[in-house]
């Protein structure tokens, strides 16, 4: 079933129009990866989807229903949780704050619930455990994507957004980060990922589209884009013989 | 020594109500951005609904502060749709303007609909008050601190304790975060600016007694919380508090020992003392300019 369906998408900044008519569809329990270079339009076209841009045309389906126009906290509540691109783990909450504030969708959910989730959460990020009462500025890196991916799993998503979780992180702690993806699409949730590290992407999606300049270039399975000359060339590292 | 304790009291008590006016201040700062220059008229405005409640609709004294606390709150809320709210995608410098602007419009309309003469509010006891040892404690002054008191600890376990103290700390850090984590972010801020309403306005209730009822009571006060926003660390809340308490003792202390009528002056130098030797303040990062 296509969980998420997104439809002819523009979406304009001031007078340039920054995605310039595409769509794409997200199959229920797939990983599907958005790749390209910086200023490509994967980043906005998440931000499309949780609400955050104010001028968006064509549309964006969840489950068949349209959500475009709605504000970005009714959007949560349906059931699409963004990890946005930077992390922002809130600073002065701790570790445990800042993931129990991802259920903050979930309505009539009862404080001792919230507490044991975020416990169960612990079993996906050992190293966070630990680190409860830790407050968000003090984290490094590493701990500051965990912290924001279980901060986003706390909303029970059908569909997460993933803005380059690995940007900025060491190799080591990068494949951590991709294991962790592939687990959570293990257990049942669909994943949007947006990407620029597109070797480690495509080995755990389903399907990538590639992004250039607000359209898509071209989409395929992970092995179609991985023999794509041009991908290669362009946007894979530059492996291309 | 006695005198001293006594100066302390009352300087403790006058720090209390300058304490208060500076959180609501530093909350709004904090979940909003927005430096609201109108805070002391909030204290102006709640000690006037005081007057109506109390002096002319007779109502008992701790339902007319009851009453007229919840009346602040929706004041609060009302203060923020017409000021904040069709300006919040601005920055902050219009709605610095608007806030300026709906201070003198308030002490316009309260100068409009009650006349020009001060108004006389009683305490909230009919006892003057009781002597401990060197100090008389005045009954309205120990009112004050234990109302602030009580106040903070209230703040303490909401902010610290609770989901929505949680939920509004997350505003106050990354609105934008808030709103994907499903947070109702423009609730949060309409609720800020209802507390710090409150608090204002609480603040101009109990200082009623001891000052006059005046339309420009608000104005040194507001002045005053300022200044111990900057004593305390600009956008601290502990600052605030503490800031707030040093202002009241010192600007007592030098009233008491030097001179009455420079009362003011002790305060204001003292916030430019720490302008010059501590511009970061008690609680404040060091801010430097970036190279």
């Amino acid at each position: 079933m296509k969980l998420l369906e997104i439809e002819n998408l523009v979406a304009r900044y001031g007078a340039a129009d920054v995605l310039k008519g595409f769509s794409f569809s997200v199959e229920e329990g797939s990983i599907v990866a958005l790749l390209g270079a910086n200023g490509a339009g994967k980043s906005t076209t998440l931000r499309a989807i949780s609400g955050l841009v104010p001028h968006v045309t064509g549309d964006i389906k969840l489950a068949g229903e349209s959500i475009l126009g709605r504000k970005t906290e009714a959007i949560v509540r349906l059931g699409i949780s963004h990890v946005p691109e930077g992390r922002r783990v809130f600073p002065g909450l701790t570790v445990r704050e800042n993931i129990l504030l991802g259920a903050s969708n979930r309505r009539g959910l009862k404080r001792r619930q919230m507490d044991s989730e975020v416990d169960a959460t612990f079993d996906l990020f050992p190293d966070l455990q630990r680190l409860e009462h830790a407050l968000g500025w003090t984290l490094s890196g590493g701990q500051l994507q965990m912290v924001a991916v279980a901060r986003g799993l706390m909303a029970k998503p059908r569909v997460l957004l993933l803005d380059e979780p690995s940007l900025g992180l060491a190799p080591l702690i990068v494949q951590q980060v991709f294991k962790i993806i592939s687990e959570i699409r293990n257990r049942g949730t669909t994943v949007l990922l947006v990407e620029q590290n597109a070797h480690m992407a495509l080995s755990v999606a389903d399907e990538g589209h590639v992004l250039e300049t607000g359209r898509i270039l071209v989409s395929g399975k992970p092995a179609d884009l991985w023999n794509d000359k041009q991908v290669r060339a362009a946007y894979l590292g530059g492996l291309a013989g | 020594m006695a005198i001293f304790l006594q100066l302390l009291f009352t300087g403790l008590g006058i720090g209390a109500i300058y304490a208060l006016v500076a959180l609501g201040f530093v909350l709004l700062i904090r979940a909003a951005s927005v430096v609201n220059f109108a805070q002391g008229q909030f204290a102006m405005v709640g000690a006037y609904m005081l007057v109506v409640c109390f002096n002319v609709l007779e109502l008992p004294y701790l339902v007319s502060m009851a009453l007229s606390v919840v009346l602040m709150g929706l004041f609060g809320v009302i203060f923020a749709f017409v000021t904040y709210w069709p300006l919040r995608h601005r920055g902050g410098l219009p709605v610095i303007i608007s806030t300026i602007g709906a201070s003198i419009f308030l002490e316009n309309i309260v100068l409009v609909l009650y006349g020009p003469s001060p108004a006389v509010l009683p305490g909230l006891f009919d006892s003057p008050g009781f002597q401990v040892g060197p100090v008389f404690m005045d009954s309205q002054y120990l009112s004050i601190l234990v109302s602030v008191a009580l106040l903070v600890a209230l703040q303490y376990f909401i902010f610290e304790k609770t989901l929505l103290g949680k939920k509004l700390q997350a505003t106050s850090q990354d609105k934008e975060m808030a709103s994907l984590l499903g947070i109702p972010v423009a609730g949060m801020i309409l609720f800020t600016f209802a507390y710090s309403a409150m608090l204002g306005g609480l603040a101009g209730m109990l200082v009623a007694p001891v000052l006059f009822v005046s339309v420009g009571m608000g104005g040194l006060i507001a002045l005053k919380a300022f200044a111990a926003n900057i004593i305390g660390g600009y956008g601290s809340i502990p600052g605030a508090i503490l800031g707030g308490l040093a202002l009241g003792v010192a600007e007592t202390l030098g009233a008491g020992y030097i001179s009455v009528p420079y009362k003011d002056a002790f305060a204001f130098a003292m916030l430019l003392m720490f302008l010059m030797v501590r511009p970061q303040g008690l609680f404040g990062e060091k801010i430097s300019e970036k190279a």
